[in-house]
């Protein structure tokens, strides 16, 4: 972001930008399975991710464009992200979250949820974390989607959800 | 604006891409991929930055810029792997592994040769001792030298263990890891895969047979007691009882097998003490060669001639010095198997 910026004193400039690499390094990751989570089953394309990546944080984290495909494939070696390319037209190639990249997603978009929450007060901001649409599971920060169905145990760490579910008057059966 | 100019554009920053990728995606010709992915990514930005929707040369210019240098791009495609040292967590284990193989390769090249040179050219033992010394040290600073290098170099471009393995290789082990799974084998922590078997039963059965069978023989003696000098024939009885302690504490682990480490471990233990039990019988053969079957016509023993003494010496102390080594295999081995505790 910084690096757009000219006239700027360079030192001050450089470690900025050093700064906002190292926070945007982990960040691009979860982003990045935000985004391909949302394409669901049919999967994104590198640009595509690129694209949104940009809109929907409003140009605020921008990772270099062809940064992603490294970052894809590791998601992948992982088996975070499964891919399948096109097989007419242009060859894309689309991602898609495995079975167990949902889960990974889920509890990376908890933990990350809460400690922008968590630290909010550092900064004097507020985090709205939806609490109506989701539960965070108080051992691990899991984030769990109310409208997918109620369940009784956290699907990261097993914990048992009575306590938060009762709380919200979800019956628990 | 000529199409094969925006070609050239691309192709000439593709290029650039291509030489600063590491050269394990090159072997696994994975850039071609990586190339093409880029390649459909600048052409779409380019003619999304065109006001005119299709690309020009200031558009794909642009639409390269966006796309970082290739040395950032390669970059990212190296750093795969967690820093341990200078050496990655995951080159680890196999870094210590060549290590221990290079280690013990150059000991046993210093020791025979060494062991040739005291026979031929006919040096004393304490010069042959301070050469397998000096080969041992000298060998083992050089070697740890250049392979730490190596890692360290293979380390920073993002190399992993899989990468030295052939497709077929890599097929075997995806089929180790299901039979592990199936078989409930103990995963390692520091790979994250399971580990392969830590013994293979039926060996351990068989060498423990062979090692009973000849325990009893030397623990029974059935022959005539004649044959053998008394002394002997009762230090060979030692042996036997020992060769039958180790054959069995064998066979025990062969038939508990994959499963159980912390009974391994402690045979292993009993194992090392009874191989060091060996040891002062074998200094006292070694200071009796006199003792020691050598038969003349007819058949009676008389014990090794004097002018043989001195290489008898050697011929014990190398049986002593390899005794050492496989205690020192058995507590390696306890130390191994403390991964399997899951």
């Amino acid at each position: 972001m910084i690096k757009r910026v000219k006239g700027m004193d360079p030192e001050f400039q450089e470690y900025a930008a050093k700064v906002e690499s190292e926070i945007n390094r982990g960040l691009s990751s979860v982003c990045v399975l935000s985004i391909i989570n949302e394409y669901g089953e049919q999967g994104v394309y590198g640009y595509q991710i690129s694209k949104d990546l940009e809109e929907r944080t409003n140009q605020m984290l921008i990772i270099e464009e062809g940064t992603l495909y490294p970052l894809l494939r590791n998601l992948q070696r992982d088996g975070i992200i499964k891919s399948y390319r096109e097989k007419g037209g242009r060859r894309r190639k689309y991602y898609s979250l495995t079975k167990y990249g949902k889960k990974v997603f889920n509890y990376l978009a908890g933990f990350y949820s809460k400690l922008t929450e968590a630290i909010g007060s550092l900064f004097d901001v507020k985090v709205d974390l939806q609490s109506d649409r989701y539960i965070f599971c108080p051992m691990c920060a899991n984030k769990i989607d109310l409208s997918s169905g109620v369940q009784k145990f956290c699907d990261a760490c097993g914990h048992h959800l009575e306590d938060e579910l009762k709380s919200r008057g979800i019956k628990n059966e | 604006m000529n199409e094969q100019v925006l070609d050239d554009i691309v192709n000439e920053y593709l290029k650039k891409v291509k030489k600063a990728l590491p050269d394990w995606l090159k072997d696994k010709k994975e850039h071609k991929e990586i190339l093409a992915d880029l390649s459909e990514h600048i052409w779409q930005k380019a003619k999304e930055l065109s006001e005119t929707n299709q690309a020009n040369e200031m558009s794909v210019q642009k639409a390269i810029s966006f796309m970082g240098s290739p040395q950032a791009i390669a970059k990212e495609y190296k750093r795969r792997g967690e820093p341990k040292v200078f050496i990655t967590k995951e080159m680890w284990p196999l870094y210590t592994r060549v290590l221990g193989i290079v280690f013990v390769v150059i000991i046993a090249l210093t020791v025979f040769g060494s062991v040739v040179s005291y026979f031929t050219e006919i040096t004393s033992l304490e010069t042959m001792i301070a050469s397998i010394v000096e080969g041992i040290q000298v060998g083992i600073l050089t070697a740890f030298a250049i392979i730490t290098i190596i890692f360290a170099a293979l380390s920073m471009e993002g190399y992993f263990p899989e990468d030295f393995k052939s497709k077929k290789e890599q097929r075997m082990k995806k089929e180790l890891v299901k039979k592990a799974a199936a078989e409930g084998l103990p995963y390692s922590e520091v790979e994250g895969k399971p580990i392969k078997p830590f013994i293979k039963p039926v060996g351990e059965i068989i060498g423990g047979c062979i090692g009973l069978i000849f325990g009893i023989i030397f623990l029974l003696q059935p022959f005539d007691p004649n044959i053998l000098i008394p002394d002997f024939s009762i230090l060979l009885r030692f042996f036997g009882a020992i060769i039958t302690i180790q054959g069995s504490l064998d066979i025990s682990r062969g038939i508990i097998g994959n499963h159980k480490p912390t009974t391994h471990q402690v045979i292993h233990g009993f194992t090392i003490a009874a191989k060091l039990a060996v040891i002062p019988l074998l200094i006292i053969l070694m200071n009796r060669p006199e003792i020691f079957p050598w038969f003349s016509t007819p058949w009676i023993q008389v014990g090794i001639p004097v002018e043989f003494y001195e290489p008898y010496r050697v011929i014990m102390t190398v049986i002593i010095v390899i005794v050492c080594l496989t205690t020192i295999e058995d507590i390696y081995k306890i130390i191994k198997i403390e991964k399997y505790k899951i």
